[in-house]
Order: structure tokens, then C-alpha cells, then sequence
């Protein structure tokens, strides 16, 4: 009996030290592809950011109109975005074949899925990138008219809009990801619409004075208003 | 070019009927029913008691009217005015009426009018608002005469306003243009010019009619096209300038949009013309010059003060983008200022327009927003003029005016130096 015990203590011992004697050098591997990973990343991301710069692109990425999107959406010049995305793309990359080396059973089915939804991910970004910038551009616009109207919390009215416009971003870009459609189709209605009965609610009670001043501005004071204006012209 | 344009059956047979012309005066309308017949009135009676042997024509282009305007002018035919006095034309007055579409747009209006002169092969042209109800005979022959007789390119008109009259072109085009393009035009924004058939050949033949600047104000362009083309400008003088009907017209936020929208598309399109040009030179003028006429001050414009106050509170992540550290840390500091103290000082306002100029060249953000971004800015320093010069002496106005001219041009350099700059 005690012979058993200690025989099945050993077993269990050797088989321990069998998994982490070939568990370690592939963990030390897979650390060692990340670590170099790491610095390819690093080192593509300096060479692709000065052949960028030698080419000129912030220049024709100006003239295309580009760049005026990407500050619309609040993000640096074209020639970071795309040396910061090979930079990710790099280490992803990297990180993934390390992690293949560890050899994990359901694992590697998971990053082959990964992979297969590459395509996914990457029209899931292009609508969030996408999203972003539309949110950003009719956040400021609804802000400048706000201002310039002389409307009350200006900024409530810009947050708002984006915050809308990001949710419905969000829920398209996972929807696109196919994860848990219904769910998030459920949860998109139940946010847009507690945000819009919200808004109508705060509104119609809360804000009962200054919805009649934003009624009769918008439909009978209005021309008073613009006559008040000294003529600029 | 003007085969080019899209012009009606109907539209070229009464062009071809008039044959060609010395002078062509048009009037762009749009639901002016009300006035249009006194413009006609006055454009026949200029003809007849200044040009009296000259082919001449009278254009009306309209941007679809739903209120009759083109059938007043075609009732209008050979009736006669009392003013005219036994002295009769020696030639036909033609009347030619178009329709360019069926919303308003000066730009397609404007492109009309120059397709039909270059057609007509007309010497020297007019363009009269319907909407000037104190249009006189003599504001047609003054505009006409100096692109006729003695080969001006762009007539800019000049008027008697009063005091608190056309404060956006007094402080911020006028100076502005002034300093930028080197040629002192005081009324480059206005509903009333002349120019020569060669300079409309030119600016018909311009691949730029697409540009919402040329759309919204086409005149202003023309005009710096005639400058940095090397063409002759100059003024005519014309009169009181009638302030419109009130809450008529667009808003102070559209006015800026197209205004300074134009103004600064300008400096984009011509800037090979300005950055090398030092100093300005003032422009020959016919008749006097323009008049200031005093005028009590305006109801108190605190409301003003108080979109200004609140512009730079809300507004300061997108003044950050557009602004200089620096600059928008004096707007913050004035804008926290007593409002019976409040200045805005010009060295600080030449400075932020410049800024301004700048941001929009390099596109920091959508360039309508930056526009829209300098409407608070604009009303806290009107709010900071009258407040100024509510006691003020014509005089006075007129040398603070001239002020701010030479602070614009003195800070030209520095327009240039943002101009360049990468951020």
C-alpha cells in the first residue's frame, strides 16, 4: 500500500518534471520570439517611419485629404499611424507564434480561429476608425452651431452626439465580429434607447424652459435675433 | 469657354438677337418681384441719360422666383419713364431674362452673366443687387464708365455709410485684403460692381467655379483676380449704402462663412501674388471718397460680450488647435474681464486672424469649423469697438480704422512666417 503511494508520488513526480522540462525551454522559446519580436517591431517601426519621412507622405497624405481626416478623428500624422501599425502588426505577429510554440491543446485552435477572423477584425477597425471620425466631426459641428446660437450646455448637446454615433459604431464593429449578435443588438436597443428617452425626458421635464426658449428661438425669435446684429456688411 | 456652359435654347436666341454690345448691366434676382422693376427703371433711365449711342443691354438672371420677378420684367417692356425727358436712345435698350437654376447661387448667377458678355463681346459690365432700393441712375453710369472709357478691369464701389454700418468689412476684410494683396479696395464684398469684358473673358475661362468661395462670393474673387493678374482697379463712388430691411439676409455665421471663407481661399489660391509683396498702394477713385456719416451709438451689445465669454469657455480644445499657445492665453485672459472693461487690443486681434489664416491654410481641422470656431472671437470685438468708440467722433472712427490698416500691415510678416510653418 505504501509502496503504491510513494510509486504513483513519483510518478507523478517524474510527470511534473517531465511537463516542466519540456514546458520551459518552449516557454524560454516563446519568450525569446516575443523579445525579438519586440525588437524587429521596434526596428521596422523606425525604418518604415524615416522611408515614410524621406517619401514625403504627411505631404501627400495633406494634398489627398487625408490627414484632415485623421485630425478629424483626433489621431497623429499618417506616417505614425502606419508606423505604428506595422509596429503592431509586427509584435502581433510575433506573439503569435510564440505562443503556437508552447503547444497548448485548444490554444492553437483558438489563434487559427483568430487568424480566420482576421478579415473581420480588421472592417470591425476600419468601422470604429470609421465611426470615430464621424463622431468627432458632428460633435464639434453640433458644438460650433450650439456656441454660435447661443444655446444652453453646448457641450451636453456635442457629448451626445458622439457618445450616440460611438455606441452605434461599437455595436455595428462587434456585430461585424459576429460576437454575441443577439446580445449586443439587445444591448444596443435597450442603451440607444434609454439615451434618447433619457435626452427626451430630461428635455421635457428638466429642461421645460429651456426647450420653450429653444422652440421659440428656432421658430419665432430668430428674426429678432439677427435683427438685433449690427449689419456687417 | 462660354459654349462650355450650359446656356438654353432660349437663353442664347435672345442673345443672338441683341448681336454685339458696348454695355451690359445685369441683375441676378431671386424672388424680388417687389423691387426689380425700379432697378430696371434706373439701369433704362442711366442708359438714356449717359449713354444715349451706345449698344447696350440689360441682363437678368434669375435663380428660380416663385414670385413673378421675371414676368414684372417682361410686363416691363417698352414702358416708359417719366424721368426720361424727351431724350430717347438712339438704339434698342435689349432686355434678355434667363433662368440658371432653381435655387439661388451668385456663383452660377455670376457665371452666367460672364458667359452672356463674352458672347455679346460687352466692353465694360455691371452687376446691380434688386434688393438696393436706393438705386440711382448715376450708380450704374459710375460703375460702367471706368472699364468704358478708360480701361479699368474691376470697378469696386464706394458708399456713404453710417458709423456703425459694415463693421465686419471695416475691421477685419477691408484691413485685411488691404495688407494681404497690397491694393487698398475698401468694398471688395459687396452687391454692386463693374469690371471690363476682358477680365470677365478671364475669369470665365477659370476652372474654379466649382469652389464654394466662388460660389458664395464671386465678386471678392474677381476682384483678386484682376489684382494679382496685373489688371486696373479702382473705386466709384456711388452713395448711401441703404441698410437692409432688419433680420433680411443671411446671419452673422454665414457672413463670416462666406466672407472670410472667400477671403482666406483667396490667400490660398493667389498666394504666389502676395507673399513677396511689401506695402500697399492706394487705388485711383472716382468721385469722393468714401463718407462716414455719424449715427447714434447701437442698443448695448452685451449679448455679444456674453457669446464671446462663452465661445472661449466652450470652444478652447478647438481654439487650442487653431490659436498659439500664447494667443489664446490673452483671449482666455480678456474674456475674464469685467464687461465694462473689456478691450480687445488690435495688436491681439491682427495677431489671431493671422492665426486664423494660417490654421485654415494648413487645415488643422475641418476649415467650415475653423471659420465657424472665429464667429465668438469676431463678436467680442465688435463688442470691444462699440464699446470704444460709442462717443466717438467720425474722425476718431476713421483714424482708429486706418490704425488697425497699418497694424495688419505691420504684421504681415508673421502671417507669412505661420503661413510656412509645418504646425
Amino acid at each position: 500500500m505504501k509502496d503504491t503511494i510513494v510509486q504513483g508520488l513519483q510518478q507523478a513526480y517524474l510527470n511534473l518534471f517531465h511537463m516542466i522540462a519540456e514546458f520551459l525551454p518552449r516557454l524560454v522559446v516563446m519568450l525569446v520570439i516575443i523579445l525579438s519580436g519586440l525588437l524587429v517591431a521596434y526596428a521596422l517601426k523606425y525604418m518604415v517611419r524615416a522611408v515614410l519621412r524621406l517619401t514625403k507622405l504627411d505631404r501627400l497624405s495633406e494634398e489627398a485629404g487625408a490627414s484632415r481626416v485623421l485630425r478629424m478623428a483626433a489621431l497623429p500624422s499618417m506616417t505614425e499611424v502606419l508606423s505604428r501599425s506595422v509596429f503592431w502588426i509586427t509584435l502581433l505577429g510575433f506573439i503569435l507564434i510564440g505562443i503556437s510554440i508552447l503547444n497548448i491543446a485548444g490554444l492553437q485552435e483558438q489563434i487559427s480561429r483568430l487568424l480566420r477572423l482576421l478579415p473581420e477584425i480588421v472592417v470591425a477597425m476600419l468601422i470604429l476608425f470609421l465611426g470615430l471620425v464621424i463622431a468627432n466631426f458632428l460633435s464639434r459641428a453640433a458644438l460650433l452651431a450650439a456656441v454660435n446660437a447661443g444655446y444652453a450646455s453646448p457641450k451636453m448637446l456635442s457629448w451626445s452626439i458622439r457618445f450616440g454615433i460611438l455606441i452605434l459604431a461599437i455595436a455595428m464593429a462587434l456585430d461585424e465580429l459576429g460576437v454575441a449578435r443577439q446580445t449586443v443588438i439587445a444591448a444596443f436597443s435597450i442603451v440607444f434607447g434609454a439615451f434618447m428617452l433619457g435626452l427626451a425626458i430630461a428635455f421635457g421635464l428638466g429642461g421645460q424652459g429651456l426647450a420653450r426658449s429653444f422652440l421659440e428661438r428656432s421658430l419665432g425669435e430668430k428674426k429678432e435675433d439677427k435683427a438685433d446684429e449690427l449689419q456687417p456688411l | 469657354m462660354a459654349e462650355d456652359i450650359l446656356l438654353g435654347d432660349d437663353f442664347l436666341r435672345q442673345l443672338m438677337s441683341v448681336g454685339e454690345v458696348d454695355l451690359l448691366v445685369a441683375i441676378p434676382t431671386y424672388n424680388n418681384a417687389g423691387t426689380v422693376a425700379q432697378t430696371i427703371q434706373a439701369i433704362e433711365n442711366s442708359y438714356q441719360q449717359n449713354f444715349v449711342r451706345d449698344r447696350v443691354v440689360i441682363l437678368n438672371v434669375d435663380g428660380g422666383s416663385t414670385d413673378h420677378t421675371t414676368d414684372t420684367i417682361l410686363s416691363m417692356n417698352g414702358k416708359k419713364s417719366a424721368a426720361h425727358r424727351g431724350i430717347t436712345s438712339l438704339r434698342t435698350v435689349h432686355r434678355v431674362t434667363t433662368q440658371y437654376g432653381r435655387s439661388p447661387s451668385q456663383g452660377m448667377a455670376l457665371r452666367t452673366i460672364l458667359a452672356a458678355a463674352d458672347l455679346l463681346r460687352a466692353r465694360s459690365c455691371a452687376i446691380v443687387s434688386p434688393a438696393t432700393t436706393n438705386l440711382d441712375p448715376s450708380w450704374i453710369a459710375n460703375l460702367l464708365r471706368p472699364a468704358y472709357r478708360q480701361d479699368f478691369a474691376f470697378v469696386a464701389p464706394l458708399y456713404s455709410r453710417t458709423k456703425f454700418q459694415g463693421l465686419l468689412a471695416r475691421n477685419l476684410l477691408y484691413p485685411m485684403s488691404r495688407a494681404v494683396f497690397g491694393l487698398r479696395i475698401r468694398e471688395m464684398y459687396s452687391d454692386e460692381w463693374g469690371f471690363s469684358g476682358r477680365l470677365a473673358t478671364q475669369c470665365l475661362n477659370q476652372n474654379l467655379w466649382g469652389e464654394e468661395a466662388v460660389r458664395n462670393r464671386p465678386e471678392a474673387w474677381m476682384a483678386v483676380t484682376a489684382i494679382c493678374s496685373g489688371m486696373k482697379c479702382c473705386q466709384s463712388f456711388l452713395g448711401p449704402k441703404a441698410p437692409p430691411p432688419p433680420g433680411s439676409g443671411p446671419d452673422i455665421v454665414e457672413t463670416i462663412r462666406q466672407t472670410v471663407g472667400n477671403l482666406f481661399w483667396c490667400f490660398e489660391t493667389f498666394q504666389e501674388h502676395w507673399m513677396d509683396r511689401t506695402g500697399t498702394e492706394a487705388v485711383p477713385t472716382f468721385g469722393s471718397d468714401h463718407e462716414l456719416l455719424p449715427e447714434d451709438a447701437p442698443a448695448s451689445q452685451e449679448k455679444s460680450f456674453e457669446l464671446f465669454r462663452t465661445g472661449v469657455k466652450e470652444l478652447d480644445t478647438i481654439l487650442s488647435s487653431i490659436l498659439r499657445p500664447d494667443t489664446l492665453a490673452q483671449i482666455r485672459s480678456i474674456a475674464g474681464a469685467e464687461a465694462g472693461k473689456f478691450r480687445f487690443e488690435p495688436e491681439l486681434w491682427v495677431r489671431m486672424m493671422y492665426e486664423f489664416a494660417a490654421s485654415y491654410h494648413r487645415s488643422v481641422i475641418a476649415r467650415d469649423h475653423i471659420l465657424q470656431a472665429l464667429v465668438p472671437l469676431y463678436r467680442g470685438h465688435l463688442y470691444s469697438f462699440l464699446l470704444e468708440h460709442r462717443g466717438s467722433s467720425v474722425e476718431e472712427m476713421e483714424a482708429d480704422s486706418e490704425a488697425l490698416c497699418v497694424e495688419f500691415e505691420r504684421q504681415k510678416p508673421y502671417l507669412i512666417e505661420r503661413w510656412k510653418a509645418k504646425s
